[in-house]
Formats: structure tokens, sequence, C-alpha cells
């Protein structure tokens, strides 16, 4: 399929994780919509490497991908300690830094 | 770069036409589900038909580790977290500051919008050109994206996996309990406000 198809979904799906991300209050559902802003970010590398025929775009991909795993681990660490003191995920809630 | 002579089969078309819809439609759902589980499983979907992309682009080391690390690894993160803290919310859509809200997706829409009309515009150039033939013919397997990432990438690897491994523990760090008699450490969430 031609190139441009793949980064018309890359930019849909980036634009469907930015919606996410700015209207969603749960701070869990903000952390998936990042992932799909990530998993966007990597269509994109994959689709352009594919048209150069070059590989380094297969390699940043897996960087991202790893990225994103360590973006995880800490997003989700910080909002189960959150929940912890605050009994809330609602990222309109929390927006004091004293505990 | 002929990809107009030598056009995609049939068969490569329907591929195509299910996985981007699937992937569109899985990430719709995640971001409008109200609850975490089912949003989860949306989003695992998606994962998975981002993954059949990969494939059709022929990087297959790449679609292999979109399952196995963001199918896989990640979202049993994500299900241990919600396991944690599951609550259902009465109102997912934020009320207060819509304004502000519906103003940064319309600035996002717009953004889109400008995008995907110079990608269309620009379709004819050699960059979105997917050739029927393959660069080299091992492209984007294993071994052939493996010695790129042990030889030119060298340094990044290493720097990524130090970075995974302070990733792991801080998130040991911060979601640990609390615990409760240390009077040198005043983070804590000991007392509630």
């Amino acid at each position: 399929m031609p190139g441009h198809l793949y980064i018309l979904v890359s930019l849909a799906l980036f634009f469907i994780g930015t919606t996410g991300v700015l209207l969603r209050r749960n701070a869990l559902f903000v952390l998936m919509s990042v992932e799909l802003q990530l998993g966007a970010g990597s269509l994109a590398l994959l689709t352009f490497a594919r048209g150069l025929g070059d590989q380094k775009g297969h390699v940043v991909a897996f960087f991202v991908m790893a990225l994103a795993a360590a973006e995880a681990a800490v997003g989700l660490a910080i909002v189960v300690s959150v929940y912890r003191t605050r009994r809330q995920i609602d990222l309109d809630g929390i927006n004091e830094l004293r505990n | 770069m002929n990809y107009v002579l030598a056009g995609p089969s049939l068969l490569d078309k329907i591929a195509f036409v299910v996985l981007a819809g699937s992937v569109l439609g899985f990430a719709l759902l995640t971001i409008t589900r109200k609850g975490a589980v089912a949003a989860l499983m949306a989003l695992i979907g998606a994962f998975c038909a981002m993954a059949g992309l990969y494939a059709t682009l022929s990087a297959h080391f790449l679609a292999v580790l979109q399952v196995l690390v963001y199918a896989g690894a990640i979202m049993v993160l994500f299900i241990f977290a919600v396991m944690i803290l599951n609550r259902d919310e009465e109102h997912p859509i934020a009320l207060r500051g819509l304004f502000v809200r519906a103003a940064g997706v319309l600035a996002t829409g717009y953004l889109f919008y400008r995008l995907a009309w110079l990608v269309v515009r620009e379709r004819r150039t050699d960059v979105f050109s997917t050739a029927i033939t393959l660069p080299i013919p091992e492209y984007g397997n294993v071994a052939s994206v493996g010695r790129l990432l042990f030889s030119d990438f060298l340094f990044p690897f290493e720097a990524i996996s130090l970075l995974l491994l302070v990733a792991v523990v801080a998130g040991v760090l911060l979601a640990r309990p609390p615990r409760p008699a240390r009077s040198s450490q005043s983070t804590d969430g000991g007392g509630a406000t």
C-alpha cells in the first residue's frame, strides 16, 4: 500500500490519543492515551523507514517501545502512589503539591 | 520507485483496510469506554492490529516486539494498576473547563487537518513509496535489525537499558506502601491533610 495512507492512519491515531489526553479525567485513561500517541509515532517511523529503505527507523521504534515501558512503569507507580494518599486519581482533583 | 506500476494486490488492500480500521476503531473505543478494563481490552486490540500494520510494512521484528512488549508486558502492568485502583467514574469526560479542553481538541484537529492535507498533497514523493521490491532481502528481520542495534546504536542501546533499570527502581520506590515511622522522611503520605 502507498505509504501516505499509513501516515494518515498514524495522524488519526495521534489525534485520537491527544483527544483522550485532553478530555479524560481519570489518570489511567490519560496514560493509555499517551500509549496510543507513542504507537502512532512508531507507525510513522516504520512507514518512513520503509519508504527510505533504511532500517534505522526500526531501531528508533525499538527505543520508543523501551521508553514506553519505562514511562508506563513510572507513570502507573505515580498514579498508585497518589491514589494511596488522596483516595482519588481524578486529574482535576489533584491540583496541589502539598501533602 | 514505481509503486504506480507495481501496485498493491487485492489481498494487500484488504489487509490494510481491515488492520487500519481496527486500529482506529479500537483506539476510539479506548478513549470512550467508561470502565477501565474494557478500555484496556480495546487498547490491547489496537496494539495487536498495529502489529499487523507493522508486518505489512515488512517490519517483522518490530511486529513481534509490539505484541510481546506492548500488548503483553505493558498491558499486564496496566491491568495490575486497574486491579489496585478499580473505581467507576461518574463523569468520564470532564465538564469543568470544558471550553478550554474543547479549544485544545479543536487546535489538535486543525493540526491533524493541515498535516493530513500536506501528506495527501505530497503523496507522490519517494518517501511515501512502499515499493514491492524490498531494499535488501532481509529487510526488517531480527538478524538485520539486531546487527544494526549492536553496531551503530550500541551506546543508545546500553543507555536505554540503564533507563529501564532506573524506571524499575523508581517504580518500586514510588508504589511501595509508605513506611509509618521515619522522622527524616516527610514525603511519605502518612497523615491525611
